[in-house]
């Protein structure tokens, strides 16, 4: 329990500076402080059993369905770090009450702080690999946090924004490689998956795991080509830097290729991937640091490097470079802690971090100076301090790793990283404490209260007495840690200052030499550089940046441009695409069914549907001849229904053909009579492809279906048809009583849709629209004689004629091809024939009819019908029947369905003629024509030229 | 055939107060008409939600078979009812601001809501095409509900003719299907096609029903906005009035992802290796485009219909998974994904600027200093969205890859892992922006109550959902185990 307590101390303690601060900024850090130390007793309790070697584990289930518990261990290298982060974060802490100004906000910077510091903990502590990764975005969001505390340093955005992106995407690389890592192993518990080492390097997915994983450790502790962000992200206050990235932070990434140590170390790519990052890591970052001028900047790369340096280590995957991992990541905390701390003095007194601005302040700040030069000492490995002594170690290792093939490569390289190393180091020392006192400081230094330089001074004792006495001081921690990861088979070393003449001791010195050698050309090599062109890693990612986000615009826009077409263009390729994916998967039997014979009948009938339809799209911008070439399709449509046995669809359908293309026919008049051209040539071609394809892939499809057999309701219908509803007439006796509910339903509809054309054009009547319509002239010349006599004869003798066919087909339809629907549309024909020939202003002072009550009747009639059923006990809508017997007339059978029909009549004439009365009104409201007067009045013809103006 | 409407309970109930109110709508006085209906519908959807809750959760046939109701289908329905809810509450202040505040607009949603519960509970290619189009028909209004402005209308349009093509698909596909099975109902489908029985393997589907199913897929990833039938969502996002995005993106998906899942998992549930996939391929093609296309955007509903194309693109990891775990990866990420993207878009409806709604992303600078709260909830979405933990959004990319990798998709979940690398990229982006970006002019400082709070809640539960995230994911649990049964 107490362990878990560990981690979350820091996380419940955030709450208090922020509250605390109120009480004054030395209560504030205080408690800030406090939190941090118990957190520390509380892990130190743990301390003797993890070094006898047990390993305290604690353990809740919290989403078990996600694999994921709460669930900590203490190994002794979780132990050191877990310590490392604490004892450096007091210090920091400490530090960081003298280093904040006043107008600084420091409750919330602490608060940062102590959310940082459990979400490291978190990852230290962590035995869940899920949970560890958690706590590892959740160190990037509280760095994010901290790092953009100073918000009047527009870098500081900058870097806080790059680190995020960098490491933040990084984490997730991981989350893929650790859900990899525990498909391999089956558990996502470390201790477990810690046993498995030979299973994962054996699995196909090592790899990719290890690349994923390897992604999110380099992101995080800046290795190349990921160095960039690093140096950036040191805009941030000081002990931020101090804190983030030298002692924790960015350790992280190493302490995660520390702990995945036993299972992913030692394989080829791992030897390769690992030690070839770090060398190339160390030796760059440290050519970079050598030139820096910002002492941040360089202290900064300075760090990758010897993170660098520790990632070789690790890769090299020898015990004995692990031990000398260990006990490097352990120097480097102490003195490069102390080497930022020592930057932030300098920035805090003299108001600068250039480097050539500096120099001389070991006169003016003896304390800071001194500290310093031990530190940076301690950095170029000087002996007798403990920089020297993992420096050795390192080198020593390095003198082993020897692939064949260049067997001088490794320990070269890392040679001249040390080298590189000492030069840097001196120049830190060298540049800004030791030289003349100048004269032209930003502002006058001195040293600063004590709480800023104990904090160094406690550093750096360590430093000092850790290169002394080794054993007895690290001796055990660095034995413990590197036991944890070598799983007890610790290797033979020795931590010393004098091992003798060893291979190590000479590339140390001849590194030392060359350090100071480079140092003092440092000017000249410093103007052959400025003069060689080099890559910038940061540019580059900008480079990188600013052309995927052009990439995506440009193939966002050029994707999604607005247009219609292209879009319904790709969704019809699209589905053509998945067809054929679909199609390779499917299974294709041969149809069953046997096809009917096509006789030459059928095969006109199909040219011209064919020729129709190619006529349609070749002359789709003349709208006429494209309506009526549409009408021929329905003709051909509705003899396919008579020739394959379906009267009464046959009918149906060539009524509404005719009623629909008349409405259209008169809606036209007002409309252009073209369309404008709007495509291009070829991308009518490529459209006529597509149409091609789809229509190709629809066809086989329809095949396919029709050659086999299913069974349909057909059947039952056709039985139950004059039995259950009365009628011989399957069509009319579904619609109006196997169905009546979808009927009543469909009437509504078209009551509605009836309603709705009369709001549109009612509108068209009033306003801006009736002004343009009152503008409005004929696209066209009219004909001489606007109402030709004959064909206003003729509807004249046939209106009778229809409304009796009308009447007729009402009452046989439900035995015989017929019906309500039918029926309607009949006498709508009718009606229309009248305003068509005699002329809308004749028609409309004939037939003084209000058709929205037809509507509402018709409705109301079928409607009544329905409730009608409920009298008898039946539920709505059930129709009954009987027959009838009649003198003359002979035997009768009547449905209380032909009434529901009558509704459906009412509403179909109704609908109808509500469009076509208000398309007259806006007819008549457009060309003004004088109504005929006489009883057999047309249009006699005028004589020519007088025509078109006629009425105007 | 047993008519026993209880089940059919809460859709009854939305349907008979959608009639309700929209006599009420027209009787109230026209100032108070769009408040008084919006509250009501708000307590309608409300009311809906607790008759679900207190439901019976065990399967239940109803509507000659043809509807069911389920531990699923409840999930989903609370999930789409609160959404609705939030959308028409998110919108009444935008709506007063833009002077288009009129009742059917909360109207609209109710009966599109109400095709989307149906569509959930569809147990039948017919209830399926019936839910689907009367949730899509109010939409089409709604994405051009502010009929005087040129960009509403014109992707008002572009939704609807799209959708038509879509909607057809969707229902020649369902044709398809029942030309070959004989049947319409999800139930006696997997009978029809020779499901496994003690002594077979399930037969391998007909070609006609493959690409039935197909066509189907094709219409359901229109609504759920999936590449490569995602092509409205940009100009449909930007040009309709943000409320009405917002519902876009979330009810609207959430009903269509459920549908998807029950028709893939309960009729061809067999078959996964057919239609996986088609899936996989959507899958990874949305997840890429919605990490790439989004990096370039300037405007932020432009942004999150992309970002909603990547969203959908994880989902469908889960779905192609097509395991228990898979369902339940996907009902939590929709979950997820639902308060997230409410509370981006109250985000987006809380800046104004001298009374002007902004929507580029330029627009956002120096928010965290004038409007530190809402700064830091959007913050809160984006890494949330970005999937970074410990916010919510992580746990439900977390669970569909979790699925993905047992049900051996290890690659899919990897090429996820990493597109939402790169998608991390964009929504960092806008925290960068809100935070580190002088400000041009300063916000406005009148905001509207309904929309603050609903950010505020959202993000509450955005951030702290790891704290206590037993009861979804108990409730997403039982809901997949109701239909992988």
């Amino acid at each position: 329990m107490s362990l878990a307590l560990v981690v979350l101390l820091p996380f419940i303690g955030a709450i208090l500076p922020p509250l605390m601060i109120r009480s004054g900024r030395t209560v504030c850090a205080t408690v800030t402080g406090s939190v941090t130390l118990s957190s520390l007793v509380l892990l130190l309790i743990h301390a003797p059993a993890v070094y006898r070697g047990e390993v305290p584990v604690v353990a809740y289930e919290w989403l078990p369905s996600l694999g994921l518990r709460f669930s900590f261990f203490a190994d002794g290298f979780g132990l050191f770090f877990a310590a490392l982060i604490l004892a450096i974060g007091l210090l920091i802490i400490i530090y960081a009450r003298f280093y904040l100004g006043r107008d600084d906000p420091m409750g919330r910077f602490y608060c940062y702080l102590l959310l940082f510091q459990g979400a490291m903990l978190g990852i230290v502590l962590s035995d869940n690999v899920l949970l560890l990764l958690i706590f590892w975005e959740l160190t990037s969001l509280s760095s994010f946090l901290l790092i953009g505390y100073w918000r009047h340093l527009p870098e500081g955005r900058q870097g806080a924004r790059m680190a995020l992106a960098v490491t933040g995407g990084g984490g997730l690389a991981m989350l893929a490689g650790m859900l990899l890592l525990g498909q391999i192993t089956g558990s996502y518990e470390l201790t477990e998956i810690l046993g498995q080492g030979e299973l994962v390097r054996a699995s196909p997915l090592y790899l990719p795991a290890l690349l994923l994983i390897l992604l999110g450790a380099f992101t995080k502790s800046a290795q190349f080509p990921f160095h960039f962000w690093l140096p950036h992200a040191m805009a941030a206050p000081t002990p931020v830097s101090a804190y983030l990235h030298s002692a924790t932070m960015v350790k992280a990434g190493i302490f995660l290729l520390g702990r995945l140590w036993p299972v992913l170390a030692g394989t080829e790519a791992w030897f390769l991937i690992v030690g070839g990052t770090g060398l190339v890591t160390m030796v760059i970052a440290a050519w970079i640091a050598l030139f820096k001028d910002d002492l941040k900047a360089l202290l900064a790369f300075s760090t990758v490097s010897h993170l660098g340096l520790v990632t070789m280590l690790w890769g090299f995957a020898t015990p004995f470079a692990a031990v000398a991992a260990v006990f490097h990541i352990l120097n480097h905390a102490t003195f490069k802690c102390a080497l930022f701390m020592t930057a932030g003095i300098v920035d805090h007194e003299v108001h600068s971090r250039d480097a050539r601005r500096l120099g001389g302040l070991l006169h003016l700040m003896p304390i800071t100076g001194t500290l310093a030069l031990v530190a940076s000492a301690s950095m170029a490995g000087l002996p007798p301090l403990n920089g020297f002594l993992s420096k050795e170690m390192m080198l020593e290792a390095a003198g082993h790793a020897r692939p064949p093939a260049y067997p001088w490569l490794v320990p070269g390289l890392a040679t001249f990283g040390a080298l590189l190393s000492v030069a840097y180091s001196a120049r830190y020392a060298v540049h800004v404490f030791l030289g003349p006192v100048r004269d032209d400081y930003p502002q006058h230094p001195h040293d600063p209260p004590a709480g800023m330089w104990l904090p160094v001074a406690v550093l750096v004792a360590l430093v000092v007495l850790i290169g002394l006495f080794p054993a007895a001081i690290a001796g055990p921690i660095v034995a413990g840690a590197s036991d944890a990861i070598l799983g007890g088979a610790l290797p033979d070393y020795k931590l010393a200052l004098w091992h003798g003449i060893t291979p190590a001791l000479l590339m140390s010195a001849v590194a030392t030499a060359g350090g100071l050698v480079l140092l003092a050309l440092f000017w000249p090599v410093r103007a052959v550089r400025d003069a060689m062109p080099r890559p910038e890693a940061k540019r580059i990612f900008d480079a990188i940046v600013l052309g995927a986000a052009n990439a995506a615009r440009r193939a966002s826009y050029g994707l999604h441009n607005g247009q219609l077409q292209r879009y319904v263009m790709f969704f019809v390729v699209s589905v053509l695409v998945l067809i054929l994916v679909g199609w390779q998967t499917g299974r294709l039997d041969a149809g069953t069914r046997e096809p009917l014979a096509a006789g030459y009948l059928a095969g006109i009938a199909w040219l011209l549907l064919l020729a129709g339809c190619i006529g349609i799209v070749a002359y789709h911008r003349q709208r006429f001849l494209a309506l009526i070439l549409t009408s021929l399709v329905g003709l051909i449509v509705s003899l396919a229904f008579l020739y394959l046995s379906a009267p009464d669809l046959a009918l149906t359908q060539i009524s509404v053909e005719v009623v629909t293309t008349i409405l259209m026919l008169l809606a036209l008049n007002f409309l252009p009579k073209e369309t404008v051209a709007e495509s291009s040539v070829a991308r009518r071609l490529r459209d006529g492809a597509l149409a091609l394809g789809s229509g190709a892939a629809f066809a086989a499809i329809v095949h396919d279906v029709l050659t086999r057999d299913f069974t349909s309701i057909s059947a039952y219908h056709l039985e139950q048809s004059k039995p259950g509803g009365g009628g011989t007439n399957v069509v009319n006796v579904i619609l109006v009583d196997f169905r009546g509910y979808d009927t009543y339903g469909e009437i509504i509809v078209l009551g509605i849709a009836g309603l709705a054309i009369f709001a549109l054009l009612d509108g068209a009547l009033r306003g801006p629209a009736a002004r343009r319509l009152a503008r409005w002239a004929p696209d066209q010349p009219r004909a001489a004689d606007l109402h030709p006599l004959i064909p206003v004869v003729a509807t004249r003798v046939m209106l009778p004629l229809a409304l009796m066919v009308g009447v007729y087909i009402f009452l046989r339809g439900h035995n015989l091809p017929g019906g309500g629907f039918i029926s309607a549309l009949v006498v709508a024909i009718a009606l229309l024939m009248q305003y068509m020939a005699s002329g809308f202003g004749w028609a409309e002072q004939r037939i003084r009819f209000d058709y929205h009550v037809l509507i509402g009747w018709g409705v109301l009639i079928a409607g009544l019908t329905g409730l009608g059923a409920w009298l008898f006990g039946l539920p709505f809508l059930t129709s009954g029947f009987d027959y009838f017997h009649f003198p003359v007339v002979g035997e009768v059978e009547l449905a209380t369905a032909a009434i529901f029909d009558l509704g459906v009549f009412l509403t179909v004439v109704g609908a109808v003629m509500v469009a076509l009365a208000n398309l007259s009104r806006i007819a008549r409201r457009a060309e003004p024509i004088p109504v005929p007067q006489e009883p057999m009045d047309y249009t006699a013809p005028v004589p020519e030229p007088a025509t078109t103006a006629e009425g105007r | 055939m047993g008519f026993d409407l209880t089940p059919v309970l809460p859709e009854l109930f939305l349907l008979v107060a959608g009639l309700v109110l929209l006599v009420v709508g027209v009787l109230t006085r026209e100032g108070e008409a769009a408040r008084v209906v919006a509250t009501l519908s708000v307590l309608a959807l409300v009311i809906g939600s607790i008759i679900i809750a207190a439901s019976d959760k065990s399967p239940q046939l109803a509507l000659g078979g043809h509807y069911v109701a389920d531990g699923f289908s409840a999930f989903l329905k609370i999930l789409l009812f609160v959404g609705a809810a939030l959308a028409i509450l998110l919108a009444q202040g935008f709506l007063h601001d833009r002077r288009i505040a009129r009742f059917e607009y909360s109207l609209l949603v109710l009966f599109s809501t109400l095709g989307m519960s149906m569509m959930v509970s569809a147990n039948s290619f017919l209830a399926l095409y019936m839910g689907l189009e009367l949730s899509a028909l109010p939409l089409y209004v709604l994405a051009a509900f502010d009929r005087d402005n040129l960009r509403s209308t014109e992707a008002g349009l572009k939704y609807f003719v799209l959708g038509a093509l879509a909607s057809g698909m969707l229902l020649y596909g369902c044709s398809l299907v029942y030309g070959f099975a004989g049947t319409l109902s999800f139930d006696v489908l997997a009978d029809a096609f020779g499901a496994a029985t003690a002594e077979r393997p399930p037969a391998l589907l007909p070609l006609g029903a493959v690409v039935g199913l197909v066509f189907i897929i094709a219409g359901l990833a229109f609504k759920l906005a999936a590449v490569p039938f995602h092509m409205w969502t940009p100009d449909v996002y930007e040009g309709s009035p943000t409320p009405v995005t917002a519902f876009l993106a979330t009810a609207s998906k959430v009903a269509a992802a459920g549908l998807a899942v029950r028709v893939l998992m309960h009729p061809f549930g067999e078959w996964t290796a057919q239609w996986q996939q088609v899936v996989v391929l959507i899958s990874i093609a949305s997840m890429l485009l919605g990490a790439f296309a989004a990096i370039g955007q300037a405007n932020i509903k432009r942004l999150m219909a992309y970002s909603g194309i990547g969203h959908i693109g994880y989902a469908l990891v889960g779905v192609a998974a097509g395991s228990e775990r898979g369902v339940y990866a996907v009902l939590v990420y929709l979950a997820i994904y639902l308060v997230m993207t409410l509370g981006t878009f109250g985000c987006i409806l809380l800046m104004r600027r001298q009374g002007q709604y902004v929507e580029q992303i330029s627009d956002l600078a120096g928010l965290s200093r004038q409007r530190p709260m809402a700064a830091a909830a959007l913050g809160v979405f984006m890494f949330s969205q970005a999937g970074i933990p410990p916010l919510a959004g992580f746990f439900g990319k977390l669970l569909v890859f979790l699925a993905a990798v047992e049900a051996g998709l290890t690659w899919l979940a990897v090429l996820g892992v990493l597109s939402s690398c790169v998608a991390a990229f964009y929504y960092l982006r806008i925290v960068k922006v809100m935070y580190f970006d002088e400000a041009a002019e300063p916000f406005d400082t009148a905001v509207h109550p309904a929309v603050t709070g609903i950010t505020a809640i959202t993000a509450l539960a955005t951030l702290f959902f790891i704290v206590w995230p037993g009861p979804l994911l108990r409730a997403a649990g039982a809901a997949a185990a109701a239909l992988v049964r």
